[in-house]
Parts: C-alpha cells; sequence; structure tokens
C-alpha cells in the first residue's frame, strides 16, 4: 500500500482528498445546521451545466462552472430576498433547470466525452497538478473568508432575525455564505462529481452533528470525518478498483451511522422529551 | 450614553404597513431614559411592530421614529448595539450545537465589530451578564439541555451582553409557568433598577406588568392610551380595545383587571 504513494497520480488524488474533505465539512456545518442542504444539491447542477456549455464552446470548464455556480446562487437569493419564492422552491427550479441545460449541452456536444463525464461521477484519479493548483486557492479563498468572518456565520447560523436586529448584516452574510457554498461544490466538482458532491458537503457535516457540543467541536469532528472518508474512499477504491467518487460516498455514509449509533444527542432526546 | 430623563425613542405621527395592512397608524410617543414601559394590546395590536420599527427593521410609511436622535431607518450598527432586543420566544433546536457563554457572547459580536474575535474583556462581560441573571454556574452547558425559564434567562443575558441602554422585551414571560414568569419579571425589574435601563416590555399580562411599570402604551394599531397604570386600566378605556367583559378592581398599588372573551364579543 505504501508503494501506492511513490506515484504522483496518487499523491494528487490524496492531496484533493484532503482539500475536498476539509472543505466540504467545515461548509457543510453550516450548511446542516442552516437547513441549506437543498442548496448543495442546486448548486452542483448549475456548475456541471456551466462544465458542459464550457466544453461545448471552448471556453475554460472550470470559469464556466463558476460563473453557472455563484450565478445560480445569487438569482435564487434574489427571488428569496423579495419575497417572489420561499428558498427551497427557487432552488427546486433551478435545480431542474440548469439540468436541463447540462442535459442539452450534452446533446449538442453530439459526441461522448469522457471528461465531461468524469465531472459528473468524479475522477480523482486523474485531477492534474493545475487542477490541484486552482482547487488550493480557490479553497484557501473560502477557508480564509470563513475563518474572517467565523463569528457573523456563527450568528446567523444560530438566529438570523436576532443578528439583524443586534446590528449584523445578516442578510449580506448569508448571501455570502450562499456564495461561498457554490465555490465549495465548484472545487469539488472534479473529485467527487456532480451527482456526489452534495454528500461530501452533507454527510461528514450530520455526522458531527451527533458529536459536537459547540460548532468549532462539530468542525473538528466534520473535518476528520470528511477527510477520513475522502482518503479512505480513494485507497480503497484503488485497492478493490472502485468508482472513487461512489466509494468515499459510501465510506462517509458508514461513518455516518456509526456516529449517529455513538451519539450523545440521543440521551439529550431522551432529557428533553421528559415532561 | 444617554442622560436621565433625556428622550431616546420618539415616534411622531408614525405609520407603518405591511404591504396593504396598517399594522401602526399614526403613532406619536415619547420614551425617556430609565422608564420601564409596559405595552399592552390585543394580538395583532402592533406591539411587536413598535419595538420592529425600533429597531430600524420595520421603516414607516409616513411619520417619523427616532432613536437616540438618529432617524430609525438611518440607524448605524452602532446605535444597534446600544439596544438589546429579546424577540418572542422560538423553541431553541435542542441539538443545535452551541453552549450558554457562546449564546450570550454573541450579543457582543455587533459592539466587537468586524475582522475581529471576542477577547478577554468581552468574555468578562458575558460572565457578568451571565451572574446578573443566576445562570453563571451553567456557562459550558449545552444551551437545549436548560428548560424553557433557563433558556429564556439565557436570551435576556445575551440581550445584556450587549451593554444596552435601551432593552425591548417581547412577550419574554410567554409559554413559561407562572412562579418562573415572577422570577423573570423580579429579574428585570432588578436589571432596570440596577442598571438604569430604559425598557419597552411586550405583555398580554396585564396584571404582571402593571406591577412594575412607570407607564403603560395601550395599543390597538392606533395609540389609545399612554400613562402611569392607574390612568390606562380604566374599565372606559380598556373596554374600547378588549370589548365589553372588563372588570377592572382595586388591588394594592396597581388595578387588577380581567380581560373577558373579546374576540367573542365582537362576534
Amino acid at each position: 500500500m505504501v508503494d501506492l504513494l511513490t506515484f504522483g497520480f496518487m499523491q494528487r488524488a490524496l492531496t484533493a482528498s484532503v482539500i475536498i474533505g476539509a472543505l466540504c465539512s467545515i461548509i457543510g456545518v453550516f450548511v446542516v445546521l442552516r437547513g441549506l442542504s437543498f442548496i448543495g444539491a442546486g448548486t452542483s447542477h448549475a456548475a456541471f451545466a456551466g462544465v458542459t456549455f464550457g466544453y461545448l464552446t471552448g471556453v475554460s470548464p472550470l470559469g464556466m462552472a463558476v460563473l453557472f455556480g455563484l450565478g445560480t446562487v445569487w438569482v435564487i437569493h434574489g427571488l428569496y430576498q423579495r419575497g417572489v419564492m420561499k428558498l427551497d422552491v427557487s432552488i427546486g427550479i433551478f435545480y431542474t433547470f440548469t439540468m436541463a441545460l447540462a442535459i442539452l449541452f450534452l446533446g449538442l456536444m453530439g459526441t461522448y466525452n469522457a471528461e465531461v463525464y468524469g465531472f459528473l461521477f468524479g475522477s480523482v484519479l486523474s485531477v492534474t497538478a493545475e487542477d490541484l493548483s486552482v482547487m488550493g486557492w480557490l479553497a484557501s479563498g473560502v477557508l480564509a473568508l470563513v475563518l474572517l468572518f467565523y463569528k457573523e456565520f456563527h450568528f446567523i447560523t444560530f438566529d438570523q432575525a436576532m443578528a439583524e436586529a443586534t446590528g449584523i448584516a445578516a442578510g449580506r452574510f448569508f448571501f455570502l455564505l450562499l456564495n461561498l457554498i457554490a465555490l465549495t461544490v465548484v472545487v469539488s466538482l472534479k473529485t467527487v462529481g456532480a451527482l456526489l458532491v452534495f454528500a461530501m458537503i452533507v454527510i461528514p457535516a450530520a455526522s458531527a452533528y451527533q458529536l459536537g457540543r459547540t460548532m468549532l467541536g462539530m468542525m473538528g469532528y466534520a473535518v476528520a470525518f470528511g477527510v477520513g472518508s475522502a482518503v479512505g474512499g480513494v485507497l480503497l477504491s484503488y485497492r478493490f478498483d472502485l468508482p472513487s467518487g461512489a466509494t468515499i460516498v459510501l465510506l462517509a455514509t458508514a461513518l455516518f451511522f456509526v456516529a449517529a449509533a455513538l451519539s450523545p444527542k440521543r440521551r439529550v432526546r431522551a432529557i428533553v422529551a421528559r415532561p | 450614553m444617554t442622560t436621565a430623563n433625556e428622550e431616546v425613542i420618539r415616534f411622531d405621527r408614525a405609520t407603518i404597513h405591511y404591504r396593504d395592512r396598517v399594522a401602526l397608524d399614526d403613532i406619536t410617543l415619547g420614551i425617556r431614559s430609565g422608564e420601564f414601559i409596559g405595552i399592552i394590546g390585543p394580538n395583532g395590536s402592533g406591539k411587536t411592530t413598535l419595538l420592529k420599527a425600533i429597531l430600524g427593521l420595520v421603516p414607516p410609511a409616513s411619520g417619523s421614529v427616532r432613536v437616540f436622535d438618529c432617524a430609525c431607518e438611518r440607524l448605524r450598527c452602532e446605535h444597534r448595539a446600544r439596544i438589546g432586543y429579546l424577540p418572542q420566544k422560538d423553541p431553541v433546536d435542542p441539538h443545535f450545537p452551541i453552549t450558554v457563554a457562546e449564546a450570550v457572547m454573541m450579543g457582543r459580536y455587533s459592539s466587537i465589530g468586524l475582522f475581529r474575535y471576542p477577547g478577554k474583556a468581552d468574555r468578562a462581560i458575558v460572565s457578568e451578564a451571565l451572574t446578573a441573571v443566576n445562570m453563571v454556574s451553567e456557562a459550558g452547558t449545552p444551551l437545549g439541555e436548560l428548560s424553557g425559564g433557563q433558556q429564556q434567562r439565557v436570551m435576556i443575558a445575551r440581550a445584556l451582553a450587549q451593554r444596552p441602554e435601551v432593552l425591548l422585551l417581547d412577550e419574554p414571560t410567554t409559554g413559561i409557568d407562572t412562579p418562573t414568569q415572577h422570577a423573570i419579571m423580579e429579574l428585570i425589574a432588578r436589571l432596570h433598577r440596577d442598571l438604569r435601563l430604559t425598557i419597552l416590555f411586550v405583555t398580554h399580562d396585564i396584571n404582571l406588568i402593571s406591577r412594575v411599570a412607570d407607564r403603560l402604551v395601550l395599543l390597538n394599531t392606533r395609540l389609545f392610551a399612554v400613562g402611569p397604570p392607574s390612568d390606562v386600566l380604566t374599565r372606559g378605556t380598556l373596554a374600547q380595545v378588549y370589548g365589553k367583559d372588563i372588570v377592572v378592581t382595586d388591588h394594592g398599588a396597581a388595578p387588577y383587571v380581567i380581560v373577558g372573551d373579546h374576540h367573542a364579543s365582537h362576534q
């Protein structure tokens, strides 16, 4: 197994797994606590539509993924802010609209393109040094903003209306959070694929939710679960010749059930239910 | 910082709409520093809207609302930080990973400002706020493990941690058992006395508030009465808002009011 680490593609795959595992888990904590799970699914389909558009037109697929991902979040947030739609309805509309666009662009391509399908199902073993560099920069930017505005994100995740009332620009921070979720999805697209990136955002954070007593504690657990399942999934997929994205998500799901079984919150539930 | 008896809040012919519905109509009211104001009225009478207008969350369609001599819709963050707010009690997610001390620290966030983290002084203020509500021993306890009354004390501590000059309390005793209601009322009265806070207390419990408030504000979209409890709590005044099934008796320091089913009397 140690020999594996001498291969350049495996070093890149494991580095990508660590970056994605940590990034998705930290953003996932806000997603799970704020009840935004559906937005991960919506943005990943939008980003995939961007990738297909990029390949169709010969423009940078990653650039298009960023554009489509952020654009979708802006429109969804705009509709929500103006009270036109509830957030989940707007996401539902754009989730299907952008998926339809992706299918349309795939159809217009005419020929099978393995790279495009790599973005759909994930292909961590084919991550290039250039991919890794873009991934690293985007992930660093997202994590720096989370660190910089941690207390504001903490407050709006717990009680956005109260944060607004005390003078925090809660609406703007919520919009920023949606943008960071979109960027996280784009960063993770190549590693776990558009269909499964959403799982990497939600599952490690949901596992951590079972164990964490504070939000920082929950982030620590989430990173451990996220990085553990991403790295473990890559190694298992290589060892048993399995699809990498699916193996990562299945391992994360198995860890979730372990965390749920060990959760001290089941005891709290009993206390709360007590008359 | 305001001085004693200085006017801190001023509604001047303020009318507030939610789309087509008028929530507050032509309100003129001044509140001085250090006053304890009880705000009463039936459901939908605009009590919560009055507090939200002070916070600048709902701007007036006409007239003006000024807080610390600043138009409420232009209230800057530093002004908002001078107003502690306890909204109507929402059930706290019992599994949200947050300790009592962290929840109270949130009251400091707007004062700390952007790009900065809580320091030693902020932690001291949090501890002081928890001491004021007798919850310092629970600082490390997850918020979801506390009873409803204890959670309400924590939320009061969060408002106190802002070091506010004005405290807005929206039905802080609703959904809590009677002994805890009285304990919270005594706590708020003590904080008003000791910290010389200006307090606006929204409640349906007329008899509870009339014992401690300097003045009562009786709302039903319009301002029906404002003054000392003995002036506002008269059968004639209350009947205009609550209907005819009103009994007012003398009961020591303040009148005792029994309100009948005013919804039934309007049918």
